[in-house]
């Protein structure tokens, strides 16, 4: 039985929903970061699964761009959440909510 | 078959490492749990006929990305939080019904294809032909993910900066 | 020659002139009263002057025209096409128009000039040149209106000036300036009457002839009178009557207007009050000018008249309207006559002289004698406004010698006036214009005298004073038609011919010979020049003016002895005949009936005559002997018996009575007459009978009904109430609820919405997840 890609979209999904609670259940900022790296890779798993199941490398190229993407995101995100805690003392979302209505 | 156990494994690797990110209450042990998991998807890569990006994954996620994690971690001090369960049920609970939605419906989905998908033939995936792809079709996404970077770099340094007056 | 162009200077003259006085004379007399009177008061003599020159040339362009109408239209005023309405403001200029143009504003600069003397130091010097002024404005604003709305617009103005002008010295001391405004209002209210007749008649015309345009009316009515014959149906919507019983309405109305406007039975017991007013006002307005515009409406509708006297209508079956207007007339001059016998004020007897006067026009015009009506206005405007200029000019002698009496230390007063006596001076009860305290004043105001005689020569109809010419021509005409009424008038116009020489003799013993009854007569002096130069240029009109219409002395060639005869009198009525007299020249008809074939130009129903549609009474073109021999008889015996009668044992006291006040049977007519029978009826009948119990009821209706139930509890009450319902209830609840419920709702609905906002980035996330969760759910499930 050989390893299709509906296999690669089911531990996506899986690992893709993981990452989802992960940013949902969590309240540590960092945490939630990690899971959206988390998530992120998945969709990467799943590029990846399909530019081989389709003889393409093209999709192999899009994972570049997402990964520089997250790359970037990780250094500003990581700043604002260092910034953050230099102004509530904490990284807990729970503290921070300017926006209340 | 012995392509489908490994696959099992690795699976199981890179699901439970990544629920044991998800409820380590310490952050140092999600960070670390994720590197596993990343370690486990590039396994995947290479299983996948991505050996390049593979070596990417490794040097980046697990050898940049995460090392900047574990930083600001133990810059911070942070490591200790609440967990999982700390969350309010509301919240907890919609997102687990959520979570579940999702499932069962790319499962729905997987059951009604069935596995019928036919396997194609293997590209060449060579840094070289990877390049080629790039360079010649995504030019311009090149180009702007270059100036993304370029205004990440600037906006930390001005964040920096800022920081330090702070 | 045609200078119709200068048409509107008629009109923007005076007017020039009322803006001058009421804005800069003001000031400048207030400023500095010598120099400013001489402005102001010149200044408007000067805009009368100009109008009177205007007058001329226009007068003197007619002929230029062949005499034909002209018209002159300023600019539209009414223009409703969805009911034909349509009113220009135009100017009418034919030969009847041109010759009120020369009367009005002849005598009517003359009399601006006498004022300028007899104002002299009145402090309100210039706001009587801006009512004089005014007055000219709406004057020739009446008698140049193309159309019966126009004339109507006169017709008011100078209503008004008449008001504005009696009630002048609406602020003297002493109760006198309330009985002076009493006057005026008494002119307004019984000018009303009238005034209402007016609209009435107005709406009347426009509904039967769809036009107001004396044009438009006359040809309208001529058309429809030929076309329907007098029976012609003219609807009403819900009822139709007859053509002549509408155009008898018609022209009824007009003659209550024109009774109004005249004072003429039963509403002239306005004028003798209206010489509260000072004295060029009493000449000019209720002399000369104002009060003849009656005879000029009725000359002007003659057309109108003259086929309600053809159709043989007669209102109730009595008498006919132009009967009617006649013997108005007729009684008019008697009653009034008779009454100026028995007056002591020597304004009041020229007052009722006057009425009498215009009753004499009136007969006229109402007989159809247009030419003779509007001659005698022409001749009566000269003599009446010498008449009251001249009685001017002893009340102000009076004032001077009273003056004089009270102030001896006082020099170089010859020139004040008596109405700013009030300020300086105790108040007697000296009345300055009642003849009982005149007497022997025609040595000390001889140019006074001399010019007051020729006056009352001329009114009392002598031998070659204008007078004669035009009252004979009434009385001639009365004689030599066949109708039956007009021997009825021929004898009361002879009554008062008889009243008028008499109450004038009356008057002039009084005034002027005899001894001096009271110290002022004794210290009386002329009057300045400013004064008497009028006095004398009027004077000489009122000796020549006769010659305006001098009749033929004997039979013309070719015309037969039969001057009654239709046939004949076309002919000598004819245009060709009349411009064969003017290119003749210098013959000996040249000056003969001038004003007759003067005015045939406008007074159209000689002309339509030979159409054979309105057959008119005609003037006899030849002096009627008898008649003149008679009149002058009468006269001449009137002012021999009231000569010998009036005052013969001198010296008299002022309280002492007249001897036909003492005599056993007169005396109780001379009692009924002098009581002012009509306004006693007025005041006795009227206001004490039905005017105040009227008032009691009205108070009634007005203080219980009306105000206390009405207004107190039906509308105050329920207004009240509702508002307190509005307030209380309605407002806030209905309005207030509704406008704060919704703020209130839309603050629940915010707040409900800010609760979302709950600030926690995990709830936003899982928004965000929801949304995923669905479009997956969707595609998987629902796709």
């Amino acid at each position: 039985m050989a390893v299709t890609i509906e296999w690669y979209i089911a531990l996506s999904t899986i690992l893709f929903t993981l990452g989802a609670l992960g940013v949902l259940l969590r309240r540590n900022a960092i945490i939630i970061f990690m899971s959206v790296e988390l998530m992120l890779n998945s969709a990467n798993l799943l590029l990846v699964a399909f530019a081989h199941h389709l003889g393409d490398a093209t999709g192999q190229v899009l994972v570049f761009f997402v990964m520089t993407v997250a790359a970037a995101e990780v250094a500003v995100g990581l700043a604002l959440i260092v910034a953050i805690f230099q102004s509530k003392k904490s990284i807990d979302i729970g503290d921070v909510n300017l926006l209340r209505g | 078959m012995g392509n489908l156990i490994l696959f099992l494994i690795l699976a199981v690797i890179a699901i439970g490492s990544a629920i044991m990110m998800l409820f380590s209450r310490n952050a140092v042990h999600s960070a670390l749990w994720l590197i596993l998991n990343f370690a486990t998807i590039a396994v995947f890569y290479i299983i996948l006929n991505a050996p390049f990006l593979a070596m990417v994954q490794i040097t980046v996620y697990a050898g940049a990305i995460m090392v900047l994690f574990l930083f600001v971690i133990m810059l911070l001090g942070t490591e200790q939080g609440s967990g999982v369960l700390a969350t309010r049920r509301g919240q907890l609970w919609t997102a687990a019904g959520l979570g579940l939605v999702v499932l069962g419906s790319i499962g729905t989905a997987l059951v009604r294809i069935g596995g019928s998908s036919v396997q194609a033939a293997a590209a060449d995936t060579s840094p070289r032909v990877l390049a080629m792809i790039l360079f010649e079709n995504f030019t311009f996404p090149f180009e702007v993910t270059g100036i993304l970077l370029l205004v990440a770099v600037v906006g930390l340094y001005v964040m920096s900066k800022q920081l330090r007056k702070g | 020659m045609n200078l119709f162009g200068l048409a509107p200077l008629l009109l923007i003259l005076p007017l020039i002139g009322v803006f001058f006085n009421t804005v800069v004379g003001r000031r400048l007399v207030a400023a500095d009263a010598p120099s400013g009177e001489k402005w102001s008061g010149w200044f408007a003599t000067a805009m009368s002057g100009s109008a009177f020159i205007v007058a001329v040339l226009i007068f003197f362009s007619l002929p230029t025209v062949d005499y034909h109408a002209q018209t002159v239209v300023l600019w539209d005023w009414f223009n409703m096409p969805s009911t034909d309405f349509h009113v220009q403001w135009a100017m009418y200029f034919d030969t009847l128009s041109a010759t009120m143009l020369l009367v009005v504003t002849g005598v009517g600069s003359l009399i601006h000039i006498y004022a300028i003397g007899y104002m002299h130091g009145d402090k309100d010097f210039a706001r009587f040149f801006t009512y004089l002024n005014l007055f000219l404005f709406f004057m020739l604003i009446l008698v140049t209106g193309n159309s019966y709305l126009m004339l109507f617009v006169g017709w008011e103005g100078v209503g008004l000036c008449s008001f504005l002008l009696i009630g002048f010295w609406y602020d003297k001391p002493n109760g006198v300036g309330i009985l002076n405004g009493d006057a005026a209002r008494k002119a307004f209210v019984a000018n009303r009457v009238g005034d209402f007749a007016m609209i009435m008649a107005m709406s009347l015309t426009f509904w039967v002839f769809k036009t107001l345009e004396f044009e438009g009316v006359i040809e309208t009515a001529l058309h429809m009178f030929e076309e329907g014959g007098k029976a012609a149906p003219i609807s009403f919507g819900m009822f139709t009557a007859e053509f002549q019983v509408v155009l008898s309405a018609i022209t009824v109305l007009f003659l209550i207007g024109a009774t109004g406007k005249s004072a003429q039975i039963p509403l002239f017991i306005w004028l003798p009050d209206a010489m509260a007013g000072p004295t060029p006002v009493s000449a000019l307005i209720h002399a000369a000018t104002m009060v003849t515009s009656g005879i000029y409406l009725i000359t002007r509708s003659n057309v109108l008249f003259e086929i309600v006297r053809e159709t043989g209508f007669q209102m109730a079956g009595i008498i006919s309207v132009p009967d009617l207007v006649a013997v108005v007339g007729a009684c008019t001059a008697v009653y009034a006559g008779l009454i100026a016998f028995t007056q002591f004020d020597v304004k009041k007897v020229l007052a009722y002289s006057t009425v009498s006067q215009l009753g004499f026009m009136i007969a006229a015009v109402g007989m159809g004698a247009y030419v003779a009506g509007m001659f005698h206005l022409i001749t009566h405007a000269f003599f009446k406004a010498l008449l009251f200029m001249g009685s001017g000019s002893i009340i102000h002698g009076m004032e001077h010698g009273h003056h004089h009496l009270h102030d001896h230390g006082h020099g170089g007063h010859g020139d004040d006036h008596h109405d700013d006596h009030h300020d300086d001076h105790h108040e007697d009860d000296f009345d300055p214009q009642d003849m009982r305290t005149m007497g022997g004043l025609w040595k000390k105001m001889p140019v006074t005298f001399g010019v007051y005689v020729i006056g009352s020569l001329a009114l009392a109809g002598i031998f070659p004073f204008a007078g004669f010419w035009s009252k004979d021509e009434i009385l001639a005409h009365a004689q030599v038609n066949e109708f039956a009424i007009f021997s009825f008038i021929n004898i009361m116009l002879t009554i008062g011919a008889f009243c008028t020489a008499f109450y004038m003799t009356r008057q002039i013993k009084m005034v002027f010979f005899g001894e001096p009854r009271h110290e002022a007569a004794v210290h009386a002096s002329e009057s300045n020049r400013l004064m008497t130069r009028p006095l004398v240029f009027l004077a000489v009109l009122s000796v020549f003016g006769g010659f305006l219409n001098t009749p033929n002395f004997s039979e013309p060639e070719g015309y037969g002895s039969d001057y009654a005869s239709e046939e004949k009198y076309e002919e000598s009525g004819d245009h060709s005949e009349t411009e064969a007299i003017l290119a003749a020249g210098g013959s000996k008809t040249t000056f003969t009936l001038a004003l007759e074939h003067w005015l045939e130009h406008s007074i159209q129903s000689f002309e339509l005559t030979e159409e054979g549609v309105v057959h008119m009474p005609h003037t006899p073109i030849v002096l009627q002997y008898n008649v003149a021999v008679t009149s002058s008889i009468i006269a001449i015996g009137a002012i021999l018996i009231a000569w010998f009668l009036v005052f013969r044992g001198y010296p008299m006291k002022p309280e002492d009575d007249d001897p036909l006040q003492a005599a056993p049977v007169i005396g109780t007519v001379w009692a009924f007459f002098q009581g002012l029978p009509l306004d006693s009826l007025y005041m006795n009948g009227w206001v004490k009978r039905v005017f105040l119990p009227l008032g009691e009821i009205s108070n009634l209706i007005d203080w219980d009904f009306w105000h206390n139930f009405v207004h107190e509890r039906l509308i105050r009450d329920t207004f009240v109430t509702s508002a307190d319902f509005f307030s209380k209830v309605l407002d806030p609840l209905g309005v207030d609820g509704a406008v704060n419920g919704v703020g209130k709702s839309l603050r629940n609905f915010a707040n409900g919405l800010r609760s979302t906002q709950t600030g926690n980035v995990g709830n936003y996330a899982l928004g965000l997840f929801l949304g995923v969760a669905a479009v997956i759910a969707y595609f998987v499930f629902a796709a």
